[in-house]
Parts: C-alpha cells; sequence; structure tokens
C-alpha cells in the first residue's frame, strides 16, 4: 500500500509539499529543489516557478491561469473552487479542511505523492495539477 | 480550392478534436495522460479555424476541457478517463419526444409543444482513491412552435425554446472506504441519492433553468461537490488496494 514506506523517516524534509488533484487532494512528492519565497514549502523543480513563489501562492495572488487549456488552470482554480463551493454549501469545515491540508506543508508524500518510488527519478507521466 | 489551408489545419489536429470539429462529438476511453495531447490540439482551434461551419461548440472550452482537467488531476496515472460528447444541438430528429397539440385562442391559430433531451456531455473517470466518478449534463429543451396571423394578414410561424439543464454526478467508492456523511445538508438545488452496499454510491443532482454557456462548469462543480464532501481533504479515503 505504501510504496515510499522505506527510508520515509530520512526522506521527509527534503520532498516538495505542493499540493496535487482538485477533488482528491495529494501532496506532489518529488525531490524538493528549492523553499517558497512566501510559505517557505519545499518545492520540486516542476513546481518552482521564476517568481520564487510556490503555485499555491501564485494562485492565492489571483495570478492562476484563466485558460482550462493551460495544465496550471485547475490548481489555479482550486482555492476559489472551495470558497465558493464552502459558501454554496454553508459548510465552512468544507473550505476549512481544504486550508488546513494545503497549509499544513508537513508529511509529505502522504496519500497521493506523485513520487511513487521516491528512489526512482522516473518524472513521466505527470499530469501537473 | 476552399478553405484549404482551414483543411489542411484540421488533418493535424488529434483525431479526437478533429471528430469535435467535424462531426461535433465522439465517445471514446483514454487513460489519463493520452488527453493531454487532445487539450494541447484544442488549444490551437481559434488560431487556425475561422469558418463558422468548423467553429467548436463553447461547451468545448467551456465545459469539456475544464472537467477533463479537474477530473484528469485526481487521477493515478493508469486511471481510464471516458467521454461521451455531443454538441450537435438540441433540435436533431432522434432527441426530439412526441409533439402535442396545444389550446390557442386567436389570433394565434394554432401551437405545438414538444420535448428534447440533449445529453451533450457524459463523463466517467476512475480516480486515485479507488472511487469512480460519473457526470452527466442533459438538456431538456421545451420547443413551442405557434402559427399566428400579423397585423399584415400574413401567417407567421414561430418557435420558442426554454431549456432546463440536469446535472447528475455519482461516485462510487471504493470498497471499505472511509466515508461520512457530511454535517450539513446540500443546498436546496442539490438533491442527494445514497446507495449502501459493498461500495457505497452517492448521486447528487442538480437542476438549472436558462443554462448560460459560462456558468455550466459551475453548476457542474456546485453539484460535484456533495459527492466529495463525504471524503473531506485530508481525510481522503486511501486506496485499499
Ligand atoms: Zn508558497
Ligand atoms: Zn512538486
Amino acid at each position: 500500500m505504501d510504496a515510499a514506506g522505506h527510508g520515509r523517516e530520512e526522506d521527509h524534509v527534503n520532498r516538495c509539499t505542493v499540493t496535487t488533484g482538485f477533488f482528491v487532494l495529494g501532496r506532489c512528492g518529488r525531490q524538493a529543489a528549492a523553499s517558497c519565497g512566501q510559505c517557505g514549502r519545499p518545492v520540486c523543480a516542476e513546481h518552482a516557478a521564476p517568481s520564487g513563489v510556490c503555485p499555491e501562492c501564485l494562485a492565492a495572488q489571483g495570478y492562476g491561469s484563466q485558460d482550462p487549456h493551460d495544465p496550471a488552470w485547475a490548481r489555479g482554480r482550486r482555492r476559489h473552487y472551495y470558497q465558493s463551493s464552502s459558501h454554496a454549501y454553508q459548510d465552512a469545515a468544507w473550505y476549512s479542511s481544504f486550508d488546513q491540508y494545503d497549509r499544513g506543508a508537513f508529511n509529505p508524500g502522504d496519500d497521493y505523492a506523485q513520487g511513487g518510488d521516491w528512489g526512482s527519478d522516473d518524472d513521466t507521466g505527470f499530469v501537473d495539477s | 480550392m476552399f478553405w484549404r489551408k482551414q483543411k489542411a489545419a484540421i488533418q493535424r489536429f488529434h483525431p479526437l478534436h478533429r471528430a469535435l470539429t467535424l462531426e461535433k462529438g465522439f465517445t471514446v476511453s483514454l487513460r489519463r495522460d493520452d488527453w493531454e495531447p487532445v487539450i494541447q490540439s484544442l488549444a490551437r482551434h481559434t488560431t487556425e479555424i475561422r469558418r463558422r461551419k468548423w467553429r467548436l461548440d463553447e461547451r468545448v472550452p467551456g465545459a469539456l476541457v475544464p472537467m477533463l482537467r479537474i477530473l484528469a488531476s485526481d487521477m493515478p496515472p493508469d486511471g481510464v478517463l471516458s467521454v461521451a460528447a455531443d454538441m450537435r444541438g438540441a433540435e436533431l430528429p432522434e432527441k426530439k419526444g412526441p409533439e402535442v397539440e396545444m389550446p390557442v385562442r386567436p389570433p394565434v391559430l394554432g401551437m405545438h409543444q414538444w420535448y428534447a433531451l440533449d445529453p451533450w456531455l457524459r463523463m466517467r473517470a476512475e480516480l486515485r482513491d479507488g472511487s469512480v466518478l460519473e457526470l452527466a449534463v442533459t438538456d431538456r429543451v421545451r420547443f413551442r412552435r405557434r402559427r399566428q396571423r400579423g397585423s399584415s394578414g400574413k401567417v407567421k410561424i414561430k418557435t420558442k425554446r426554454k431549456t432546463v439543464q440536469l446535472v447528475q454526478v455519482t461516485r462510487r467508492f471504493a470498497k471499505d472506504a472511509a466515508v461520512r456523511r457530511p454535517g450539513t445538508p446540500p443546498p436546496a438545488s442539490v438533491r442527494v441519492q445514497v446507495k449502501q452496499g459493498g461500495r457505497l454510491v452517492v448521486r447528487a443532482s442538480g437542476k438549472f433553468r436558462e443554462p448560460l454557456v459560462d456558468r455550466a462548469i459551475d453548476r457542474i462543480l456546485q453539484v460535484s461537490t456533495e459527492p466529495f464532501r463525504w471524503t473531506p481533504p485530508g481525510t481522503a479515503a486511501r486506496r485499499t488496494t
């Protein structure tokens, strides 16, 4: 079940903690290459923006892509979605559970880490969310 | 001879993009990452195609592409995402229900009414927590065609349409998934049905009047919220395999 079970303890400091998915959230889990200049979370090369800010912080600043053909569109839309659906459903816990998950930058690689086998550098076939 | 450049461009499109352009629809099942070239091909459409006949229906960038992006982001690489898209419209004879004669008063000479059922988007996605999501967007269109004598004495025929959009989202959870009923009910516009069993199934449905294309994605997401509230972020049901 946990492909990455081995070596988790020593590894977890260096893993990208960017949130992936839209409804079924996970962590990126790939090897970190930098840290976000704003929230400080470790980010992998794929998720490191030229501005030095992680994708979630960029989206929070309103820099999310408006074009759904853009691979980053769903991620840019996610926080807005949880805000508006929480409002429509009058379910504050719905948004706060998202917010806590997204800001809780600890425990990288849990649930649905894209890194899969952490020892592997084979990063092909990822859908960037 | 005519439209040579655009015809050549269409030949270079991804086959599913070509089908959306020429046949206004397709039905296909692909693995998650095989959708990316389809989306990238669709992204080129407006810069390469001018001819009205070959324009993409606005529901393609408005609902289909966004939902492909969202569902793919929740899927494992080997997950299958199936799509049946039909952008041909509600006017097709095969979508038309029986005509009914309606009572009229002068100056109206006669009126017929019928309904058309237009299921224009169906998707099925195998998500990474082992659950399976199915969504269907169906327009139910009421047509009223009436004959009326105008002031000049000429008989005019007018057809009016009124649309109700039905959005249905069904999530079939993995066996033994950690699921709990949300603490609050959904908004009145969303109806929930639950099927207990080896695998719990939660179905949410919404009905929307006078659908606006630019709101379709919001409506799909609004209805989709309910089945996902059963596994809030961070407590998501893990894969059991
Ligand atoms: Zn950040
Ligand atoms: Zn990453």
